[in-house]
């Protein structure tokens, strides 16, 4: 008797392994260390990080490096969306900063939350960020930095929740620009081989034109901008974590059941 | 290619619309008259039943599916196919939610998904309402059990794939296990 797992879904197509890369695909054999990359990825390449895992686990409010607030802020992207009148037009006494939060961040979460509910919503986080040709960031992206920032479980994050999301969107963009090399404002599927290559991953060139095609599909010229880059990037962390997890004994290989893999994907996914 | 014939919520078949009452609905929905209805357009036309915007993943996860062209919108031809789609969700959506409170609790989404011949644990339905529960109310709203129903179906196809002895579990490589997940993000 065969397994039954939904089968209310005769989907047509049937079970054709469709999606199975050619065996022997060019996994493994990467560098010394086990089979993909001793780091498993996870951490973006860069010293201004401080090394170890710079975001911790998915959902962990914030960066654990100290980071030292001397990113400039602007740069040659335009940066996304400034709230207007710019990081640098302090209103207000700087003492109203709430201890630990970054004074840039304050400032924009003071603007962004332009209902002044002291909480910064799905709506209010889209409407302030931008990717460098213009476009809003995707609604995907918010929700996933939304979540991974709201500790308190509503949909929205507070002063604190914001001021570790937007310096995972500093860190993140700094990131970008650094693998952005013919400074396009977007990173296309070499220079995003050469980004996760240094984060770590040993992922095949196909598999990786396949996901940048994948995300890049709206507006479809094949690049991904800011938002699409750190949703994939962020993903791909923590999906390989979910895998890692698994492979308990590091052969690159694992085995699951249905519903181990639906929540494995299920609670990581945004 | 019936790719979204797969995507048709189950068991359920309600006759087609009127062509003249669909195409005033189109047009009221395409407010920018631009002969296709765009996520933002469709998404302000949608109701979820609880006074708050209609979950925009999901919103985007329909047009997706009927957008042949891949032009980030529907015409007037696959809107008809989005209509019955959303229809259909809806009826199921009501039969569940038996105080017609625009929500359906861990039970009622149990007895949903086992209706559509999900066999999965008690466990499994917390993780599902944590995940879905875009609200924070312990129940899952309409516009999130459609996401949650898509995001369920996707997976079970992608695992049902590489399960072709179809004993209920796979052994996949690191790239083969993102190439799924990924497929369904």
């Amino acid at each position: 008797m065969s397994y039954s797992y939904g089968q209310g879904y005769p989907g047509p197509g049937g079970n054709a392994p469709r999606h199975h890369p050619p065996p022997g695909a060019p996994y493994g054999g990467g560098p010394a260390g086990g089979q993909y990359g001793s780091p498993y990825g996870g951490a973006p390449p860069g010293q201004q990080y401080g090394g170890g895992a710079p975001y911790g686990s998915y959902g962990q409010p914030g960066p654990r490096a100290p980071y030292g607030g001397g990113q400039a802020p602007g740069g040659p992207y335009g940066g996304y969306g400034q709230p207007q009148g710019g990081p640098y037009s302090q209103q207000g006494p700087a003492g109203n900063i709430p201890p630990g939060v970054n004074p840039e961040a304050y400032q924009w979460f003071c603007t962004v939350d332009s209902d002044r509910s002291g909480y910064i919503n799905a709506k209010e986080l889209k409407q302030a960020l931008m990717n460098s040709n213009n476009s809003a960031f995707n609604d995907e992206t918010c929700m996933m930095m939304l979540n991974m920032f709201d500790k308190t479980k509503t949909g929205r994050v507070d002063v604190f929740g914001f001021s570790a999301l937007w310096m995972f969107l500093q860190q993140w963009r700094a990131v970008f620009q650094q693998f952005d090399r013919d400074r396009s404002g977007s990173i296309n599927s070499n220079e995003m081989h050469q980004a996760l290559s240094q984060m770590g991953y040993n992922l095949s060139p196909q598999f990786i034109q396949e996901l940048v095609n994948r995300y890049s599909m709206r507006g479809g010229n094949g690049v991904l901008q800011l938002d699409r880059f750190i949703q994939v990037c962020t993903q791909l962390q923590s999906m390989t974590q979910a895998f890692r997890e698994k492979d308990t004994a590091m052969t690159g290989n694992v085995r699951m059941n249905y519903e181990d893999f639906l929540s494995g994907a299920i609670t990581r996914l945004m | 290619m019936a790719y979204h014939n797969q995507y048709r919520p189950p068991h359920y078949n309600s006759a087609p619309p009127d062509q003249g009452f669909l195409w005033n609905i189109f047009q009221r929905v395409d407010k920018d008259r631009s002969g296709a209805i765009s996520d933002t357009e469709l998404q302000q036309a949608l109701s979820n039943g609880t006074w708050t915007p209609f979950n925009p993943v999901t919103v985007r996860s329909i047009i997706s599916m009927f957008d042949r062209e891949n032009k980030g919108g529907v015409n007037f031809n696959e809107f008809a196919g989005v209509w019955k789609y959303i229809t259909d969700w809806q009826n199921i959506f009501r039969t569940y939610d038996r105080d017609n409170s625009g929500f359906i609790d861990k039970n009622e989404l149990k007895q949903a998904l086992t209706g559509f011949g999900y066999r999965l644990s008690d466990q499994f339905y917390n993780t599902l309402i944590e995940k879905f529960d875009r609200q924070k109310r312990g129940q899952v709203a309409f516009d999130d059990f459609i996401q949650c129903c898509i995001v369920l179906q996707r997976l079970t196809d992608v695992f049902r794939r590489y399960d072709t002895d179809q004993d209920g579990w796979i052994q996949v490589s690191y790239e083969q296990y993102l190439s799924m997940v990924f497929n369904v993000v």
